[in-house]
């Protein structure tokens, strides 16, 4: 077994731990009270690749891969979340479009994709909920060349800033698959909601009324739709909803120990306390458990397994990743007493993203079926 | 008129990382073992120079190293950051230089290559900060130096004005080419690497060079070129002690006065 990773993964964790700290950190706190979308930032990690890190050369990116992805959203999030959760939501959307997509889609729409200059939502979850595609609503029918969809996405990342949507309707009696570019009519994104945590990345509504797009915007087979859509939130969304949870755990660790080494208390720091000790041990543990977990689980990507046959790992990582994002910002809090949640010392803020990790590609509870489902099987 | 540039680097300990450097008073070196390394941060600023050199005159962007094998490390960083090629000079001969057997060696390595313009260096390194490298490499290479460079200007393909910091302000020298130049963290902020170039940087040919590659006359280079001698070595601890002076500020005036006084610092 070897547990290195290579030289061009090396290099790429310090390059976007730098670009974190000169790009993010000075900035995080300001960029979460605004509350808007980052769309400078994205677009300077678009200008280093990093965007396109999973997107073949062939179509605009650098194929560097699934671990290498991991690591980048793991850096990102350590210093500001949001950022990191944009290389989830953002790029969900371009998974699809690779492997599902027609040729003229990837090399009209993936080439901007990468540089930023085009950013993609993806739509599956409504109202009556996300776990269950039986409650689906939205539907797309046949009408000549034109597919006609009318539905209303709720809770969608992306929707209030994006360019493009992979949207999921009822054909029939399955699901399928479209592509839908803003400024096509009928096509409304009405609103932005008001969430706690992930401030820099928005979340609306999609609302879709007669919406009329091509025959050729469907994306893979009609009736395959849920596959796509599952397959492209397993391999980007849950992957990167656990790189998530584990930049977010790791920031707030840092920032505990830091804190730990530098107050004193009893004429030492309270580092020196076995007490502050144990819960140190505690998320240093659980931060190297989720770590692994991640780096397995995006490993095995590489390796060419698919998102279904890496079903188990991919929900392992992401039920322990998001799970311990919150118990090490809540135990960073316990360590630093009363400052812990003061604004400026940034973990109330993390606590805050954790938060939206829990429902986010897949509630924790799907997660736990996936896992249980397997085992009993 | 390309213009080939040869950037020296030295992997110097993280700066995250020195405050733990330690101490070994009996070898007199500093213990770096087992701490993250990285490219000293000005030979970064010399590297990102010479790639803007290199888009606006074309030419090759050389990176140099001399250290041990983990060095290499520090090349792979500068390919990733779109030098062309590297060059590792890693021989036992060469440990345990100080400044002066450094910069003979490095200067045997750039006397090997068929052609250069110029050579560009950090100022000084944030390990041991001597600043000495870069005049004693252009004495053995017998071409001008300009240290503190804050800015490069081209006035012609072989002629550049640099602003070289000058106590508390600067001064403008003109320099021919070929030369060597040490330049300041202020003369510019370096990139970071593409994705593309850190993939493309395994691609890339680092020479791997020891002292009879170079034709080094071994007495002069390593432990046994450097004249050097560490005497003794201490650890510098700083300590603070605050005083709070009270009263009206005419009396605080005057107590400040009279500690400053006794302390010798007036």
């Amino acid at each position: 077994m070897d547990f290195s990773l290579t030289r061009e993964q090396e290099i790429l964790r310090d390059t976007v731990r730098e670009f974190a700290q000169r790009e993010l950190a000075p900035n995080a706190l300001a960029l979460d009270e605004k509350g808007e979308f980052i769309r400078d930032i994205v677009k300077k990690t678009a200008e280093l690749g990093l965007v396109g890190i999973i997107t073949s050369k062939e179509y605009g990116g650098s194929g560097m891969g699934h671990l290498a992805r991991m690591i980048a959203i793991e850096e990102f999030s350590r210093v500001y979340a949001s950022l990191g959760f944009f290389f989830q939501t953002g790029q969900i959307g371009m998974y699809i479009l690779e492997n599902f997509g027609t040729e003229e889609m990837k090399k009209k729409y993936l080439p901007p994709l990468c540089q930023a200059d085009l950013i993609i939502a993806t739509a599956l979850t409504e109202s009556g909920g996300g776990s269950d595609p039986s409650t689906m609503t939205t539907t797309a029918e046949l009408a000549g060349d034109e597919y006609v969809i009318n539905g209303r996405k709720v809770m969608i990342s992306l929707t209030p800033v994006c360019d493009l949507a992979v949207v999921v309707a009822k054909t029939g009696d399955r699901f399928s698959a479209f592509l839908v570019e803003r400024g096509t009519p009928g096509l409304d994104t009405p609103n932005r909601e008001n969430y706690p945590g992930l401030r820099g990345e928005p979340v609306g509504d999609l609302v879709l009324t007669n919406c009329r797009v091509p025959k050729s915007n469907l994306i893979g087979q009609e009736g395959r739709g849920l596959a796509v859509a599952i397959s492209g939130i397993g391999a980007m969304g849950r992957t990167g909803v656990a790189g998530v949870g584990l930049g977010i755990a790791e920031g707030c660790y840092e920032v505990a120990v830091k804190y730990a080494k530098e107050r004193e208390l009893y004429g030492k720091p309270i580092a020196e306390l076995q007490a502050i000790q144990y819960m140190l041990v505690d998320s240093n543990l659980e931060i190297e458990a989720a770590r692994w977990l991640c780096y397995y689980a995006a490993w095995l990507l590489d390796q060419g397994k698919s998102p279904r046959d890496a079903g188990d790992e991919i929900a392992r990582c992401k039920l322990y990743a998001c799970n311990i994002a919150s118990q090490v910002a809540l135990r960073a809090i316990q360590i630093m007493g009363g400052y812990g949640t003061i604004p400026e010392y940034e973990i109330v803020r993390r606590l805050n993203d954790s938060i939206e990790l829990f429902t986010a590609a897949g509630t924790q509870e799907i997660m736990k079926n996936t896992i249980g489902r397997s085992i009993v099987s | 008129m390309p213009c080939d540039i040869v950037v020296c680097m030295k992997q110097v300990p993280h700066p995250d990382y020195l405050g733990k450097i330690s101490l070994d008073p009996t070898r007199g070196t500093i213990n770096r073992e087992g701490m993250p390394a990285v490219i000293n941060p000005g030979d970064r600023n010399a590297l990102e120079e010479a790639l803007r050199i290199r888009e606006r005159f074309s030419g090759r962007v050389i990176v140099l190293t001399m250290g041990p094998p983990q060095a290499r490390k520090a090349l792979e960083e500068a390919l990733a950051r779109d030098a062309d090629t590297a060059i590792h000079l890693c021989d036992q001969a060469f440990a345990g230089a100080d400044t002066l057997a450094t910069a003979q060696a490095l200067a045997c390595g750039i006397g090997k290559l068929e052609h250069f313009d110029l050579v560009l260096c950090g100022d000084a390194t944030i390990d041991s900060g001597t600043g000495q490298v870069a005049v004693q490499l252009a004495e053995f290479l017998d071409l001008p130096c300009i240290t503190g460079a804050e800015e490069l200007t081209f006035e012609n393909e072989r002629s550049l004005l640099v602003k070289r910091i000058w106590e508390r302000g600067y001064i403008k020298v003109r320099i021919k080419l070929p030369a060597v130049i040490a330049v300041t963290d202020k003369i510019n902020q370096p990139r970071l690497p593409t994705v593309l170039g850190i993939m493309a940087a395994t691609q890339k040919e680092i020479r791997s060079w020891n002292a009879a590659d170079i034709s080094a006359d071994v007495s002069r280079v390593g432990l046994s070129g450097s004249p050097t001698r560490v005497s003794q070595m201490s650890e510098f601890h700083a300590k603070r002690q605050g005083e709070i002076l009270q009263g009206s500020p005419e009396k605080v005036v005057t107590l400040a006065i009279d500690r400053l006084g006794k302390l010798e610092m007036l």
